[in-house]
């Protein structure tokens, strides 16, 4: 056994001292300062709720500032890769045309040197039984074979790239009907976003209005309210979203309302649970011997109590609301064309695959990230609202 | 027991009484018949079809008549595909969507709890960072997104599998992955966090401390009780991937029930949406009440009582 070294000081006496005893380190906090600490302390759910902030600073000023519009078609400069590799030719006056072969629809687009896309370049003859087309720049002449993708001058070299070229007029390229990608992105955004908040808003005071009222009143209507919400949750949600889009239309409106008058029934239960074991309380019967309303002890005394666990049920609201926009947008009965939101852009997507698959991955991206951001958010305000986990 | 059990069944066929009048008086109020299409028709043609659907009948008489079908398990003629009844067109889709929705719930289970387990197990090293980032991802990407995507790495550039329908077994993957992918997520996640919350009881604690094997330890007191939490959300699972095999058999031209009902909807077809709508409900239901009573038989703590009145 080794001998454990304790520094002679470590012996002397402590000092009696009542004030010292009672003096608390820790400054104190009220809940929701306490709340804002530990929230602020979570990481991931900071960088959620920084990412959702910049998500609606773009999808209110985003279209604002943006060169295109959503619904304005080219057609000339459809499908248009957000990056390319160039080609030049040089003719024999030292006249340089930069163009870049887009492999999906086997065409040539020429390019400025600034990287805007300035326009398709016509073949000077189309050879369809060898696959060939032919372009003349100047007196040069460069032989497309549209079979091999390759691209080769008059006498059989091969035309090599001259290097990558972000494409500036379009910064996320162009969809199959030549509309901007950022700019469609912007806008689905602007839908997604003001589907996913007015729903969630529309839950929110179904929701609480409901459970609120089961809970306070309690007994009979108790028992009543909460069957019929048992019913309903026993109903798939989704059917009836999608039975209450066929029966008023695709189109924003009706998918506001149908997700906003199908998804309450998890709000209600919530606040009646809360309302329940909140109206026990002796702050209550306080309230009511003083001869306060019921609308009054409902609004001003159960209903701020119990607000974490609304808070938190509605951050985990928003992404599933955003969630079944886009399903339903996928099999074809969200926002009608040519208004965009995430699903819409994710199906339209899907169906050029096949030739340009890259076009999948900003509007999948977009819900994707925005999915993380508000699961982290709702985990982080979750744990923070949680008094066990105080530190 | 039993009286918990008769209350149930009573709820259940309140529930799909509901269903159902709610789905037919919805039907019923989507402006123009069934019959208006471009094509005007002639109107004694028109009168003709009405008589033999009996649409010109008052609407409580077609309710009636709608009830007295289901109750018999009519459900009656689909309106767009002639000489087709909605009973011949979930017949048809069934066993597709059956077994694609059975082997991704086997996925969902044989997957996500083990994945669950091992995790929790390797708390906060890297097996559990792996497995946690893997099911964020998993629960983040929306199933079309991910059901599109393996379609054109494994299908389409690899040519592993085949890109649509179920002709050869290899065709079964792809699906079953993009329908289980968010659930075995989710289920790992939850599987992690009810363990951990296990291992720390108290009884973990005497059950080594008596010194048992750390087999046994594991298996009969962790496992068993950190499962309820996974076996009550079964349920919603089912639920959830009988609606998910819409978009996913839409996407891998699987002919199953979903693909039948997305189309109902965009031909609309009131009388196939109508009744593959019920044909659902009543399916969900009867899936929720076996999970119901499968978690009475794992957890001999929960009694279920017949509410006093």
């Amino acid at each position: 056994m080794t001998d454990t070294q304790v520094a002679p000081e470590m012996w002397a006496p402590a000092t009696r001292d009542g004030a010292a005893a009672e003096y608390i380190a820790a400054p104190s906090l009220t809940f929701w300062q306490d709340v804002r600490k530990r929230l602020w302390a979570n990481k991931p759910a900071m960088l959620g709720l920084g990412f959702i902030i910049l998500l609606v600073l773009a999808a209110i000023f985003g279209p604002m500032l943006s060169r295109h519009t959503y619904f304005e078609q080219n057609l000339k400069l459809s499908n248009v890769p957000p990056l390319f590799q160039t080609y030049e030719v040089t003719d024999s006056t030292g006249a340089t045309t930069r163009f870049f072969f887009n492999s999906g629809n086997l065409n040539l687009y020429e390019v400025t040197p600034s990287g805007e896309v300035a326009g398709l370049l016509r073949p000077a003859k189309k050879d369809l039984i060898k696959k060939q087309q032919q372009f003349k720049f100047g007196d040069k002449q460069v032989v497309l074979d549209t079979a091999k993708q390759q691209l080769s001058f008059a006498d059989g070299a091969a035309l090599t790239p001259s290097g990558w070229q972000w494409n500036m007029s379009n910064l996320l390229g162009t969809d199959q009907l030549g509309r901007d990608v950022l700019a469609r992105q912007l806008y689905g955004a602007r839908i997604s976003l003001t589907v996913a908040f007015v729903a969630t808003l529309v839950n929110f005071f179904i929701g609480v209005f409901y459970g609120g009222l089961a809970g306070y009143l309690g007994g009979k209507a108790d028992t009543i309210m909460m069957r019929i919400v048992e019913v309903i949750s026993t109903i798939p949600l989704t059917l009836y979203v999608i039975l209450i889009m066929v029966v008023f239309n695709s189109g924003f409106l009706s998918v506001v309302l149908a997700i906003g008058s199908v998804y309450w029934v998890d709000m209600a239960r919530i606040v009646r649970g809360q309302i329940l074991t909140l109206k026990q309380q002796d702050y209550v019967a306080a309230a009511r011997t003083m001869g306060a309303s019921t609308p009054r002890i409902l609004v001003r005394h159960l209903l701020p109590n119990s607000v974490g666990p609304i808070l938190v049920t509605l951050t985990m609201l928003i992404p599933s609301a955003i969630f079944i926009e886009s399903f339903m947008s996928f099999i074809g009965l969200g926002v009608t064309p040519p208004e965009a939101s995430w699903g819409t852009l994710t199906s339209e997507a899907v169906e050029t695959l096949r030739a340009y698959p890259y076009q999948l991955f900003f509007p999948a991206a977009a819900i994707s990230l925005a999915m993380f951001a508000f699961n982290f958010l709702g985990d982080g305000l979750r744990d923070a609202l949680d008094p066990r986990l105080r530190a | 027991m039993t009286a918990y059990v008769v209350q149930r069944l009573l709820l259940m066929l309140v529930t799909l009484f509901a269903i159902i009048t709610l789905t037919f008086f919805l039907m019923h109020a989507v402006p123009g018949g069934p019959f208006t299409s471009e094509k005007m028709l002639q109107p004694e043609i028109q009168a003709a079809l009405n008589a033999k659907y009996h649409l010109d009948d008052p609407l409580w008489l077609q309710y009636l008549t709608y009830l007295r079908g289901v109750l018999s398990l009519d459900l009656g003629p689909s309106f767009k595909y002639a000489g087709m009844s909605v009973n011949e067109i979930i017949a048809e889709g069934l066993p597709v969507t059956m077994k694609t929705g059975a082997l991704a719930l086997i996925c969902v289970v044989a997957l996500g709890v083990p994945l669950g387990i091992v995790a929790a197990l390797n708390r906060n090293r890297w097996p559990d960072t792996l497995v946690m980032v893997i099911a964020t991802i998993g629960v983040a990407v929306p199933s079309y997104v991910i059901a599109t995507v393996a379609l054109y790495i494994f299908a389409l550039r690899l040519g592993w599998v085949p890109t649509f329908g179920l002709d050869d077994w290899r065709g079964y993957f792809l699906p079953v992955f993009a329908l289980s992918g968010f659930w075995i997520s989710f289920i790992a996640r939850l599987a992690r966090s009810s363990l951990l919350e296990t291992l720390q009881q108290d009884y973990m604690m005497t059950a080594k401390a008596k010194g048992l094997k750390r087999g046994t330890v594991l298996f009969k007191h962790g496992l068993r009780n950190s499962l309820i939490p996974v076996v009550t959300v079964l349920g919603p699972v089912v639920a959830n991937l009988l609606t998910g095999s819409f978009v996913i058999e839409q996407i891998f031209a699987l002919p199953g029930i979903g693909r039948h009902f997305v189309l109902s909807i965009t031909n609309r077809d009131y009388t196939a949406i109508m009744g593959i709508t019920i044909f659902y409900a009543a399916v969900l239901m009867v899936m929720i009440f076996i999970v119901d009573m499968l978690y009475l038989v794992l957890d001999p703590r929960i009694k279920y009582r017949a509410d006093p009145k």
